[in-house]
């Protein structure tokens, strides 16, 4: 399968499922998505008014199903990645462009028995584990961490998943250490959610004596702001602002200029740009020690600028 | 050793206690003991007894010592004893290459990876080598070049190393030119 | 339309391959230079470029029948030549469905799929089936998913697994290889399968090659072109039967050299693979005698040059160094070192009559 272009598509339908949570179903405009792997994402680009977003959101539908996507999406406060405009402005019949589905948080070929930890709206990527899982008999739980409130609306998303589902509220939920004790051999952890609780997670596995090879983070969407700093592109010799709420990515697709780009979470590697000058605040997952060091490739999706300047080789 | 510059055949280093493991299992083709670098906290220890002190030798009295008759006897041991491990085991292996990785593979069918095993060579250098052609092993190869006991090829004795089949690969040496065959030299004592 | 099959070719004893004009002027004649070193020649593999090999995702040519049956041929001798490790199951289906989506969409004439859910219907008319199956159900195959599709595919396939930050070569049909045997391989990393191959680790070819396969997307497979040298157009030059082929190196000869020795390049191609996030690694063979390579002018000069200026060790590597000087004399009467356009487009559309 050669995807070079964006798959044309449109909304499906939408469905409210909580206060501020909606599942936002795509078809393609023709023909059918590619097969997408579990626990894949895929770059929604959307057009506003004023601005176009891309956002990557963890695919919810298992891998078979390919006349139709769907995402579930939190409406975060203060949102500036476009959250507000899937949940208030988008319907039925609009139009998206989507790109191919992408995976960065695959299932473990060689594990004999997975622990799937979700927190909050990091399910997401669980969705699209558990029938494949099923599918091929493997032995593994879900444990789902959320709010009170939320315990229904996640019982109700996983109520098709059959056994070995937990969803843990606040109140008497079971720690990480005593789901991952007494694992057998050959166990792998996963787990999507709040970094804090992603740290956790991995802090009690290895406490536990796993190997670093068996606990698997979703790393995309970690994109914070930080310092502004100024952007020369040396070949244009154009001259950009990044704000404190932008990533480097943003303002330059934000500039008109193509840069290419995939997980927008510093974790694929597409982004990665020459610079010419000044120094990098490193936060991808992609670079060697020793690239980090040479100070001349960056991930323009996730890493800033420690001086006030930049030049990139673009 | 003749280096041929194949990246494939492993590379071993001294033995060293993983500190990110919680429980930790030394297991020696020989009598042990285990190397100091290991002792540093609670270690179980798999021995095997020189054939030489065939029944002349004590069980052993240390919490955690075992001795066993031979490494065949060892390795069957291994395999039921991993059916039942936990997470956080660490495994740490020292003998001939052809234990190491019977080791491993024990090790691997029963959910361990490559960082919770850690390998040491000692003893002798000899090699199980494959024969590429009839897929006969042979055992115990010490020269640059040996006759393959399953279809009589002289085989060269490739630096190309397969964990899986924990054996060296052998390729006909006179192949274009058949009776071309050099004198083989002992390198792997 | 569509492609007209040779079907009587063999690649054993009668040796009765040939190409067609045609199909000499679409070989991917591998030097875009006169000198030739190991590199990261990787680029993305797109619809299109400066061979009409690379105008699909999955090349098929007038040899397809051909080397179908040859593939047969091999695995009735030897059925290790495929193997696949039990946890590829899900890269097993993954292969089966690129390999049939691609083909019947590029070949519709000569394939078709069709499906009603998971009841899938393929068609492969140049080989004469017509299979109904359940797909994620092999029992409703003849053979595993992999093997059934990779027998009518042309060239050689691997399933590399990720994991540990590394790839493993964890499945394969392999019959037609230069060279190199999966029975022996199987489970490998990434470095130790490439163990063998000599200078490239040490300038780092395998440490970068492997970062960036590692990353590499769905939907956006690569290629790259890699080659050696074949005495008689014969597909299967597997270490296991060596003591069969090995002997022909030491007939080639001034007469025979442009007939015998043959160009062998692997059109590589690199996809990542959805349900099994593993990659399906493509290694596509083509050969063309010296004679044929003689009737494109560029490609005639470059050999010479590529041969004259070849490391030793690659040379050795490559299993040329018997019949190399033979070839270098035979190719430089056609070199009058006139300088040749970059790239590895033949720059002509005709044939001379073969001389």
């Amino acid at each position: 399968m050669i995807l070079d272009r964006l798959i044309p598509a449109r909304v499906a339908g939408i469905d409210s499922l909580g206060p501020t949570l909606k599942r936002f179903r795509f078809e393609p405009e023709s023909g059918r998505f590619p097969t997408a792997a579990p626990g894949a994402h895929i770059l929604v680009t959307l057009r506003g008014p004023e601005r176009v977003w891309k956002n990557a959101y963890s695919l919810v539908t298992p891998p078979d199903q390919r006349d139709g996507y769907a995402i579930i999406v939190r409406r975060v406060r203060d949102s500036r990645g476009g959250s507000h405009f899937l949940h208030d402005h988008l319907r039925p019949g609009d139009r998206v462009e989507i790109g191919p589905p992408a995976s960065l948080f695959p299932i473990a070929s060689l594990a004999r028995r997975h622990i799937l930890i979700g927190g909050g709206i990091g399910l997401t990527p669980f969705l699209s584990y558990v029938p494949v899982l099923r599918a091929r008999g493997a032995a593994f739980e879900l444990h789902q961490y959320c709010t009170d409130e939320e315990t229904g609306i996640f019982r109700e998303l996983l109520a098709e998943a059959g056994a070995g589902v937990t969803v843990h509220g606040e109140t008497s939920r079971r720690s990480f250490t005593e789901v991952l004790t007494d694992q057998p051999l050959g166990t792998h952890v996963y787990t999507c959610g709040p970094a804090g609780m992603m740290e956790a997670v991995e802090a009690a596995a290895r406490d536990l004596g796993w190997p670093e090879a068996a606990i698997h983070k979703e790393s995309f969407g970690g994109a914070e702001g930080g310092r502004p700093f100024r952007v020369t592109l040396a070949r244009s010799g154009r001259t950009l602002d990044v704000p404190e709420t932008q990533s480097l990515l943003e303002a330059l697709e934000t500039a008109g200029i193509e840069a290419p780009c995939l997980c927008r979470g510093g974790a694929c590697g597409v982004c990665l740009t020459g610079v010419v000058d000044g120094e990098i605040e490193h936060r991808d997952h992609v670079l060697t020690e020793e690239e980090r060091a040479g100070g001349r490739l960056m991930a323009t999706c996730v890493s800033r600028a420690r001086s006030d300047v930049l030049v990139l080789d673009l | 050793m003749i280096d041929q510059g194949i990246k494939s055949r492993p590379t071993y280093e001294a033995l060293r206690r993983d500190p990110t493991g919680r429980r930790h299992l030394y297991l020696c083709a020989g009598e042990g003991p285990a190397p100091d670098a290991l002792s540093d906290g609670p270690l179980e220890s798999w021995t095997v007894a020189p054939a030489a002190a065939e029944g002349t030798l004590r069980r052993p009295q240390g919490e955690g010592e075992r001795r066993f008759r031979s490494s065949r006897q060892l390795l069957d041991t291994l395999g039921r004893r991993l059916a039942g491990e936990r997470m956080g085991l660490r495994l740490y292996a020292e003998g001939p290459e052809d234990f190491l990785w019977d080791v491993f593979g024990i090790a691997q069918d029963h959910g361990l990876g490559r960082s919770e095993v850690f390998l040491k060579q000692s003893g002798t250098l000899a090699r199980r080598v494959q024969c590429v052609h009839c897929k006969t092993f042979n055992e115990g190869v010490t020269t640059t070049i040996v006759r393959c006991a399953g279809c009589g090829a002289n085989l060269f004795v490739r630096d190309h190393f397969s964990r899986r089949l924990s054996a060296f690969q052998g390729v006909k040496i006179d192949a274009e030119q058949p009776g071309d065959v050099p004198q083989a030299e002992r390198a792997y004592p | 339309m569509g492609i007209e099959f040779r079907r009587d070719e063999r690649f054993r004893e009668s040796f009765s391959y040939r190409n067609s004009d045609a199909g000499v002027l679409r070989f991917p004649f591998p030097f875009g230079e006169d000198r030739y070193m190991y590199s990261v020649n990787i680029e993305p593999h797109t619809r299109g470029g400066p061979s009409p090999a690379f105008a699909h995702a999955f090349d098929v040519d007038e040899h397809y029948v051909a080397e179908c049956r040859e593939r047969a041929l091999v695995l009735a001798d030897d059925p290790g030549r495929c193997q696949v490790l039990p946890h590829m199951m899900p890269a097993q289906w993954d292969t089966l469905e690129l390999l049939m989506e691609s083909l019947s969409a590029d070949y519709p004439e000569h394939f078709s799929l069709t499906k009603d859910g998971d009841a899938w219907r393929w068609i492969n008319r140049p080989l004469g089936l017509d299979q109904s199956f359940v797909f994620g159900r092999p029992e409703t195959l003849p053979c595993p998913p992999f093997e059934y599709i990779t027998r009518q595919a042309q060239g050689d396939f691997t399933l590399q697994d990720q994991r540990d930050d590394n790839l493993f070569v964890d499945g394969g049909m392999v019959t037609t290889q230069a060279d190199w045997s999966l029975d022996f391989d199987i489970g490998m990393s990434f470095h130790e399968w490439h163990g063998p191959v000599p200078l490239a680790h040490d300038i780092g070819v395998f440490d970068r090659a492997l970062r960036f396969l590692l990353r590499l997307q769905y939907g956006q497979p690569v290629r790259r072109l890699n080659w050696t040298m074949t005495i008689n157009p014969r597909l299967d030059t597997s270490p296991e039967n060596y003591p069969d082929w090995g002997p022909d190196r030491t007939t080639v000869t001034p007469e025979n050299v442009a007939d015998k020795v043959h160009l062998r390049v692997e059109l590589q191609t690199l996809f990542r693979l959805p349900r099994s996030n593993a990659i399906l690694f493509g290694i596509r063979c083509y050969l063309l005698s010296v004679r044929d390579i003689e009737r494109v002018e560029k490609w005639r000069k470059r050999l010479h040059r590529v041969l004259t200026t070849l490391p030793p060790e690659l040379a050795e590597y490559k299993g040329l160094t018997r019949y190399r000087d033979t070839l270098i004399a035979h190719l430089a009467a056609g070199d009058d070192g006139a300088a040749l356009s970059p790239g590895i487009q033949p720059d002509q559309t005709a044939l001379a009559a073969r001389s």
